[in-house]
């Protein structure tokens, strides 16, 4: 375990100190360090490049990746089952329609407002999800097939707006939804951190009760959890942490579903070993798609949406390939 | 056991139980007592309400009305996390995430006597060792649950149950789907629970004959009522066997035991 987490960092300060030294200006490995350290030899462009604008982006791109495998795995564990993602809560369809209503509906919208939509939007898809799966207590089924309802529900709003918006707005709202970290300024990165602190400890702190309630709801009950509880207890987390996530970097895609499918490959089926594991996972994935977008076919630059997608699709097919045998 | 015992309380009882799906009744006022101490076999046909009224006696179902009661104390008086520690229940199928060694499922089994921040205790870890040992599953300790076979999963699992150290057992169909020599060693199991550990425990069974040699105490059920309940060869006949399961039958004595075994003709 120490030595994966070990192995692990090194993997993911890799990935840093990669996204730090390449792009459009690729700094050579001793100018680099030079800058790091603060020499008096690294010129003003140099860190400028690597502190103001590769930096915050690298910062933004850990924080959003970790923050998408914690909840992740909360839902995989609440969900019990091998798809569920934090998308089968509407988080990503709810963030979505809040952003593409603000964008065509409301001429010129803060850009602080954006955020501050698809949280709300994701926010609200899961609280409405949570409620109508509720009958006398939930059972993960019922939210899931009700998360796929409302989801499309909201999907077809966001395509009927636009269908009809500004050609303009339009473009804009996709390129915030496609998923990316381009705009990272440091006042984001801090306030995602702080944001993400709390409900971050408070989902590590809760590992043992994830352990149990993945044995299904009886199983649980009878050992004395109180399942829906606890399961609204961790939507709201899931919510708060994938919530954010979607607000700061739009959406991107299938690290909630690999890091943790990884992660639980590596170290077993116990939560308190599987959240750091899949965090540092999910950390480099969003670093590493992001690294990837940026020089693949530059000066373009790709969303790391689009590439942890890339990723993720043929990990989707190996997870149903894996699984052809296994019964349940 | 003595006639007074079934005039008691007993160990866990429904008083006027019904219970139901939706609109639809299963059980309808139940009374039903489980002796101290005591094996109780709930023997019944398909659909005659045994599973439900187990899970309703576990406090997984609200019973649409009437209480159940543990130790004279209605269980909805106790946090589910107190009914845990004395009660502990095995349901059919149960499932475990992929990967699960036998230890990992048996320390669950610990899972209601600890609080949030607590670490695992000298206690728990003696509880843990205690039903690895009496399941036999000492050995297996650290083999996957994917890799056992049938009847070493169940043991397993009946492990876990044993880890929670309640005094009351709940066992919904243990032997389905085990082989014989499964089947005997797991009746021989419930048997040494009772007797030297002093448990109550209450499993749905059923072959008949099975309940009537192990179990002490037997309870049949018919479309959500008692048919009958006591001593197996005060139980068994060839009325109930007929009236119950539309099945005609003889009862001889068992050779080797002496209980009541049922012979279809």
């Amino acid at each position: 375990m120490i030595r994966l987490l070990v192995l692990l960092a090194a993997l993911l300060a890799g990935v840093v100190t990669a996204s730090l030294a390449f792009g459009d200006i690729s700094l050579s490995w001793h100018a680099l360090f030079e800058t790091i350290i603060g020499s008096p030899e690294a010129s003003p462009q140099n860190s400028m490049i690597v502190f103001d604008l590769r930096l915050p982006r690298v910062l933004l791109a850990l924080l959003v990746g970790a923050a998408l495998a914690t909840a992740g795995t909360i839902t995989l564990a609440i969900m019990r089952n091998p798809l569920a993602e934090p998308g089968v809560l509407g988080i990503n369809s709810g963030a979505a329609a809040a952003v593409m209503a603000m964008i065509v509906l409301v001429q010129e919208p803060p850009v602080l407002l954006l955020p501050a939509a698809g949280f709300f939007g994701a926010a609200a898809m899961a609280v409405a999800v949570y409620l109508l799966s509720w009958r006398g207590g939930t059972s993960s089924m019922r939210i899931i097939l009700i998360g796929i309802g409302l989801s499309s529900l909201a999907s077809a709003a966001t395509t009927f707006l636009s269908a009809f918006g500004e050609i303009g707005d339009v473009q804009r709202a996709m390129i915030w939804l496609a998923g990316s970290v381009y705009d990272a300024n440091i006042v984001k990165v801090r306030l995602l951190f702080f944001w993400l602190i709390l409900p971050l400890v408070l989902a590590w702190m809760s590992a043992r009760e994830l352990d149990l309630i993945r044995f299904g709801d009886n199983s649980a009950r009878s050992l004395g959890q109180p399942v829906d509880l606890v399961r609204a207890l961790m939507i709201v987390l899931c919510t708060l942490i994938s919530g954010a996530a979607v607000a700061a970097a739009g959406l991107i895609g299938f690290v909630g579903l690999v890091a943790p499918h990884i992660a639980s490959r590596l170290v077993g089926p116990s939560h308190a070993r599987i959240f750091p594991v899949a965090a540092l996972i999910g950390a480099s994935l969003v670093a590493a798609a992001d690294l990837v977008g940026r020089v693949i076919i530059a000066p373009t630059q790709l969303p790391a949406g689009i590439v942890t997608g890339l990723i993720g699709a043929p990990f989707f097919a190996y997870l149903l390939w894996g699984r052809r045998h296994v019964r349940g | 056991m003595s006639a007074d015992d079934r005039h008691t309380l007993g160990k866990l009882a429904g008083q006027r139980v019904s219970i139901a799906y939706g609109e639809h009744r299963i059980v309808e006022d139940l009374d039903l007592v489980v002796p101290e101490r005591r094996f109780t076999a709930l023997i019944g046909p398909n659909g005659s309400g045994k599973s439900t009224i187990l899970r309703t006696f576990a406090g997984l179902m609200s019973p649409a009305s009437g209480t159940i009661l543990l130790d004279g104390r209605s269980i909805d008086t106790l946090s589910t996390k107190d009914l845990a520690k004395r009660v502990g229940v095995l349901l059919q199928g149960p499932v475990a995430p992929e990967g699960l060694t036998v230890r990992d499922l048996v320390r669950q089994g610990r899972y209601p006597h600890r609080s949030l921040f607590a670490r695992w205790s000298d206690e728990d870890q003696a509880a843990c060792d205690e039903a690895l040992m009496l399941t036999g599953t000492t050995t297996l300790a650290d083999t996957p649950l994917d890799s056992l076979s049938g009847g070493q999963r169940q043991r397993a699992w009946i492990a876990m149950t044993l880890a929670q150290r309640g005094e009351v057992l709940l066992l919904d169909e243990p032997t389905t789907y085990l082989d014989l020599a499964h089947q005997i060693e797991l009746m021989n199991l419930i048997t040494v629970l009772v007797r030297d550990h002093g448990k109550t425990v209450v499993a749905v069974l059923h072959d008949i004959n099975q309940a009537a040699r192990y179990a002490e105490h037997i309870v049949i059920l018919n479309n959500g009522r008692i048919t009958a309940a006591g001593r197996p060869e005060d139980v068994i006949s060839a009325e109930a066997i007929a009236s119950v399961f539309g099945v005609r039958s003889v009862i001889i004595r068992d050779p080797v035991a002496d209980t009541p075994l049922c012979i279809p003709l």
